[in-house]
């Protein structure tokens, strides 16, 4: 899985039979993780064991691309697989999927922790280059759309997003920006940042929800 | 959905991809407690979010999960969070935890000491009662003492965060009355703790998630049934530390 992700080039297009073997595993690891939690939360610790297998890497890369630093990440994720461990008997099915749980989490964490370790203006100086032209970091959105973000439906979810939307919901996915550090990097107003981020995501769900 | 929440609405999609700061989000999930179709919305586009995490998916470290597992067996699991009102049929239990007035009462009186009973309003079931006890009594620094109710003690543990009491042969209480823990802070104040009743053979069991800063004393008071916020009644047992 891991060297796939490199074989991606700008403009990809190749089709997948479908429905995507991507989905079909997502459908049925959703459905698993929700019962490994629940018996997780009795205190089952083959169960969560197995919970491990089914989500430390997404858990770990989340870490890793927020935080950019493979100890750090490595901290997070081992902060975030034991915290859904204590708080398992908490997880309620009837509130949503437990993939989605744990790995919305996983990325909250991930942005709690890359917030403590920079200061905003730092970050701010360092990844809101737009103003000043500066094509220095790698990890531009169009990077993590083209290159990265592997699965076929994660693309073409994407590929429906205006540049802007993208742009918007990347800074705050993947940097931790709040929706006024987005609004201040782009230099536009706070309404039209938290539109984007919204209307970026609503296209996202409505691309990806017959799937689920 | 009414028109002066329209700002708070609008914080909706920053919230669920995690683009607010502390005060933002605070606002945002006051507002979904009293919103439904926020809380719908949300549970929809959280899984948006899961599909980006899931897409960043990649190898762990190989320590990572010894990591993870070795931490997990010294973590003691939250019980689960119990509707107060789908308890009808909740016969006498063995051991009762404190109904919601005084579980808002506690969670006033505990705000500076850093503990987290308060949501759990109803007993937990005693398989998960047992575990938390045994975690806290199998801590490796577990500290035992003398309870004197019964032949019974009182475990804690700094690294677990909780305090287990077990005990044979505790005498019953009065009519309509339980035992209380209470914890004891250097100022005097008295923070309550679980309420539990000894079974026919005397046996009782009861767990208190808390850490011990300032704690000076552990007291056991009979209380009516469901707990008091105060006590109420005199200590039938006390341990000092």
């Amino acid at each position: 899985m891991n060297s796939k992700r490199h074989l991606k080039v700008v403009g990809d297009a190749t089709p997948v039979a479908s429905p995507t073997p991507v989905a079909e595993a997502a459908r049925t690891r959703s459905a698993l993780v929700g019962h490994l939690l629940v018996r997780v939360g009795r205190g089952d610790e083959a169960a969560f064991d197995e919970l491990y297998t089914a989500v430390a890497g997404s858990v770990f890369g989340v870490a890793l691309r927020v935080v950019r630093d493979r100890a750090i990440a490595e901290e997070v994720a081992q902060d975030v697989l034991v915290e859904v461990w204590r708080s398992a008997a908490r997880y309620r099915p009837e509130a949503g999927s437990g993939r989605t749980w744990v790995l919305t989490m996983a990325h909250r964490r991930a942005i709690d922790r890359v917030r403590s370790e920079q200061a905003h203006t730092d970050r701010l100086r360092t990844h809101g280059a737009k103003a000043t032209g500066s094509h220095d970091d790698p990890d531009t959105v169009v990077d993590i759309a083209h290159r990265e973000w592997e699965a076929q439906r994660v693309r073409e979810g994407l590929a429906l997003l205006t540049d802007r939307q993208r742009e918007a919901i990347d800074l705050a996915f993947s940097k931790g920006f709040t929706h006024r550090e987005v609004a201040a990097s782009l230099g536009i107003p706070l309404g039209t940042a938290k539109a984007r981020i919204r209307d970026g995501l609503i296209k996202l769900r409505d691309a990806w929800e017959e799937e689920r | 959905m009414n028109d002066t929440n329209g700002d708070t609405h609008s914080l909706l999609g920053p919230y669920v991809v995690g683009a607010v700061d502390d005060m933002d989000r605070k606002t945002f999930e006051n507002h979904l407690r009293d919103c439904v179709d926020c809380r719908a919305e949300v549970a929809h586009m959280s899984d948006v979010i899961a599909t980006l995490v899931d897409a960043e998916a990649t190898a762990p470290p190989a320590s990572l999960r010894a990591k993870v597992m070795e931490q997990a067996a010294h973590t003691a699991q939250l019980p689960p969070t119990v509707a107060p009102s789908a308890r009808a049929d909740s016969s006498r239990k063995r051991l009762r935890w404190p109904l919601a007035g005084a579980a808002a009462a506690m969670s006033i009186a505990v705000a500076g000491i850093g503990m987290f009973l308060a949501s759990t309003v109803d007993a937990p079931d005693t398989s998960a009662l047992e575990r938390e006890v045994m975690m806290v009594s199998s801590a490796p620094d577990a500290h035992t003492m003398e309870l004197g109710l019964g032949s019974s003690h009182l475990v804690m543990s700094e690294r677990m965060g909780g305090v287990a009491l077990m005990g044979l042969d505790a005498p019953e209480p009065a009519e309509g009355m339980e035992y209380q823990l209470w914890l004891v802070l250097d100022d005097g104040h008295m923070v309550p703790g679980p309420t539990f009743m000894p079974d026919a053979d005397g046996e009782f069991m009861a767990i208190m998630h808390t850490d011990f800063d300032g704690v000076t004393e552990f007291e056991i008071t009979e209380e009516p049934h469901g707990g008091s916020g105060v006590p109420t009644g005199n200590a039938v047992a006390v341990v000092s530390l």
